[in-house]
């Protein structure tokens, strides 16, 4: 029977009040850790995801709208800009990177995002399987997308209007998966990605269906250019099923879509999508916004570029080193709360696990005596007293850390579905142990002053009482 | 075995207590008596150790307590002296088996537990070594204590007022095996109490005034 156990059994034949202290303990430490733990995986993902861009360019508004749109995938696009005008700064010499993102159609809410190559090239996506989109409407998916729908190289999938859940969807035009991507912990993992070209394809038979006929708005502003190479939806669909029709009598043999002959309305995946583009005005080809990184990213350079686009009419560049500060520091009061409210608890916990060794320690005055009695030093006595804040203490540290990391585990499926951003419970930092470090001083705190005491009790007065 | 001198003790209200010379050998046992308040409780804890005397000393086997302090004399008193107090208390935490290994383990034996088992089946309560000291008869409690006081063999056993909350049943067996358990480990046991039921079953007695 030594001062370990004895302490340890102390603790146990108090269940309620040792319990009491623990929780508290636990629940402190848990709030730490998990604000800790979602601000720290924040950070990271908002690094890795704004690692080579410096600015986001589209639709004047709120440029940190701009900047959480385009970049992390959560707000909504400020408004949709000309891509013919937007593409202009590629010409500017500082910039080297100008890569443009059309958001506004999703698959069961997960964003479907139009844009080149250059984006996943961007994030240094890696294709698990396939390959990137050489025609419209091939979809090349996020790893994450993968996990969470099981689609594989070869499903079609229809994307649906907005961002949100959707009242309808283009179920006229499919896309076709071709390339899924490994996950990489960045906003790729849970996107749908496409050429620009698909999502044009699919909002001109959604004009079309809406209002009955291809109707291009502001018309004074096609150059004509455009007028020329303009045609209703019905002259391309007439065109359209002339030339498949065509295609049909070449092939005949080998094509594998026999039903073609039958029953022409059936048969989207054939469209020819140059001639469909074709309906659509360039000047009117729209997207939400551009990422752009400059050469060398010197201020000067910056300050140039944006200079540039500022000029743009409708059009601004949002800093992205700029935006994210203000991001930061419009979270920072949050945590900074609940940073607060978990050293409150802390605190709390500390008094709760003092008043409870002393009045512990009212009732044990005869125990202590009696270990005097049976040989104990003052010090023993101490140094028991000590063990049990201890013990508290790693109970204590050990349920809230538990606690943390099985809860952020559960809290990221719903972190995950609300804002497809990926958490996970089961990473490890170095702030942990400093907590722990930290839980240990709390419990040695709240026990000193009743070791203390007992330490220095008059066992001859206990006894005679 | 155990001596005294000249022995006197002052309270914290300045009022001051003097007890008799006296000397008793190895394996003797004898009663202290007197009324309650003449200062029977005080005297077992310069006994003992626990208080110091303002005056005189007690030495045992030779050693003058007011030499030893601090962790020294915890030390001794847990080696040499088992003490047996009015009301049985124990470790609550603990069960029976574990407050005796307590006990051994505080004075610096090593843990033995044939040792606890059979002081109990002495004691006749060897069933209930796994007990919780909770759950004990009053009778049991006060076993248990005679128990813990005995499981280190001390030289020395003092007792105060061992007997007063027992009925004549218990009171008797409980004596009985106390004077047993003395004989059986040749300790020096001295009873400090205001029992008479207890005057018959000793030879050598003391009277405080």
């Amino acid at each position: 029977m030594n001062l370990f156990k004895l302490s340890w059994k102390n603790i146990k034949y108090r269940p309620l009040s040792s319990g009491l202290s623990i929780l508290l303990l636990a629940a402190g430490i848990s709030i730490i850790l998990v604000t800790i733990l979602t601000t720290r995986q924040l950070d990271d993902k908002f690094k890795k995801n704004v690692e080579n861009v410096d600015f986001v360019v589209g639709a004047k508004g709120s440029r940190l709208q701009l900047l959480l749109c385009n970049i992390f995938q959560v707000d909504n696009p400020t408004g949709n800009i000309r891509y013919a005008k937007a593409n202009a700064i590629k010409m500017h010499p500082l910039v080297e990177l100008a890569i443009p993102l059309s958001i506004g159609d999703n698959y069961q809410t997960y964003r479907i995002v139009g844009t080149t190559e250059d984006y996943i090239k961007l994030f240094n996506g890696k294709f698990q399987e396939g390959e990137v989109w050489n025609e419209p409407m091939q979809a090349v998916i996020g790893g994450g997308i993968k996990e969470k729908f099981d689609l594989k190289v070869g499903d079609t999938f229809a994307g649906g209007h907005g961002l949100g859940e959707s009242t309808h969807s283009h179920d006229d035009v499919l896309y076709k998966v071709v390339g899924i991507l490994e996950k990489n912990n960045t906003v790729l993992d849970n996107l749908l990605l496409t050429s620009l070209e698909s999502v044009w394809v699919v909002h001109a038979g959604e004009s079309h269906k809406a209002k009955g006929s291809l109707e291009v708005k502001s018309l004074d502003e096609l150059d004509s250019l455009a007028k020329a190479n303009m045609m209703t939806l019905d002259e391309f669909k007439a065109q359209n099923a002339k030339e498949i029709a065509e295609e049909d009598a070449h092939q005949h043999d080998d094509h594998d879509h026999a039903h073609h002959d039958h029953d022409h309305d059936h048969v989207q995946k054939v469209i020819n999508y140059d001639s469909l583009l074709k309906t659509i005005n360039p000047l009117d080809r729209e997207i939400t916004g551009m990422l752009v990184k400059v050469k060398e990213g010197s201020a000067k350079a910056k300050l140039s570029v944006s200079a540039t686009i500022n000029t743009y009419e409708g059009m601004m560049a949002a800093d992205v080193a700029i935006e994210m500060q203000l991001l930061k520091e419009l979270m920072s009061p949050a945590t900074g709360v609940l940073e607060m409210l978990a050293y409150v608890i802390m605190i709390i916990a500390a008094i709760s696990m003092f008043v409870a060794m002393f009045n512990s320690l009212k009732d044990r005055q005869y125990e202590i005596a009696l270990m005097r009695v049976m040989g104990s030093s003052s010090g023993k006595v101490f140094a028991s007293i000590l063990l049990e804040g201890i013990y508290l203490a790693l109970l204590g540290f050990t349920a809230g850390w538990l606690l943390s990391h099985i809860g952020m585990q559960i809290f990221s499926g719903y972190l995950s579905e609300a804002y497809h951003y990926d958490f996970s419970g089961w990473i490890f930092i170095i702030e942990e142990l400093y907590i722990l470090i930290g839980a240990l001083v709390i419990g040695v705190v709240a026990a000193l002053f009743p070791a203390y005491k007992a330490y220095r009790a008059d066992i001859s007065e206990t006894l005679s009482k | 075995m155990i001596k005294t001198e000249g022995l006197t003790y002052q309270y914290k209200n300045q009022s001051e207590i003097k007890f008799p010379d006296f000397e008793y050998s190895q394996g003797e046992q004898a009663l202290i008596l007197g009324e309650s308040g003449c200062g029977k409780t005080t005297l077992l804890h310069l006994l003992s150790g626990l208080l110091k005397p303002s005056k005189g000393k007690v030495s045992i086997n030779n050693t003058d307590l007011n030499s030893l302090t601090g962790s020294n004399l915890d030390r001794f008193r847990g080696a040499n002296i088992g003490i047996i107090f009015q009301t049985p208390h124990f470790i609550e935490a603990l069960t029976v088996k574990e407050n005796l290994q307590m006990a051994q383990t505080l004075a610096g034996h090593r843990k033995d537990e044939k040792a606890v088992e059979s002081i109990l089946s002495d004691l006749g309560i060897g069933h209930k070594l796994n007990a919780s000291v909770k759950n004990l008869s009053q009778g049991e409690k006060q076993r248990v204590t005679i128990a813990r006081a005995l499981v280190n063999q001390p030289k020395l056993i003092l007792a105060d007022e061992p007997t007063s909350a027992l009925d004549d049943k218990n009171c008797h067996a409980v004596i009985q095996l106390l004077k047993d358990m003395a004989a059986k480990n040749n300790a020096t046991l001295l009873i400090v109490t205001h029992d008479n039921r207890l005057n018959d079953s000793f030879n050598q007695k003391l009277q405080l005034s």
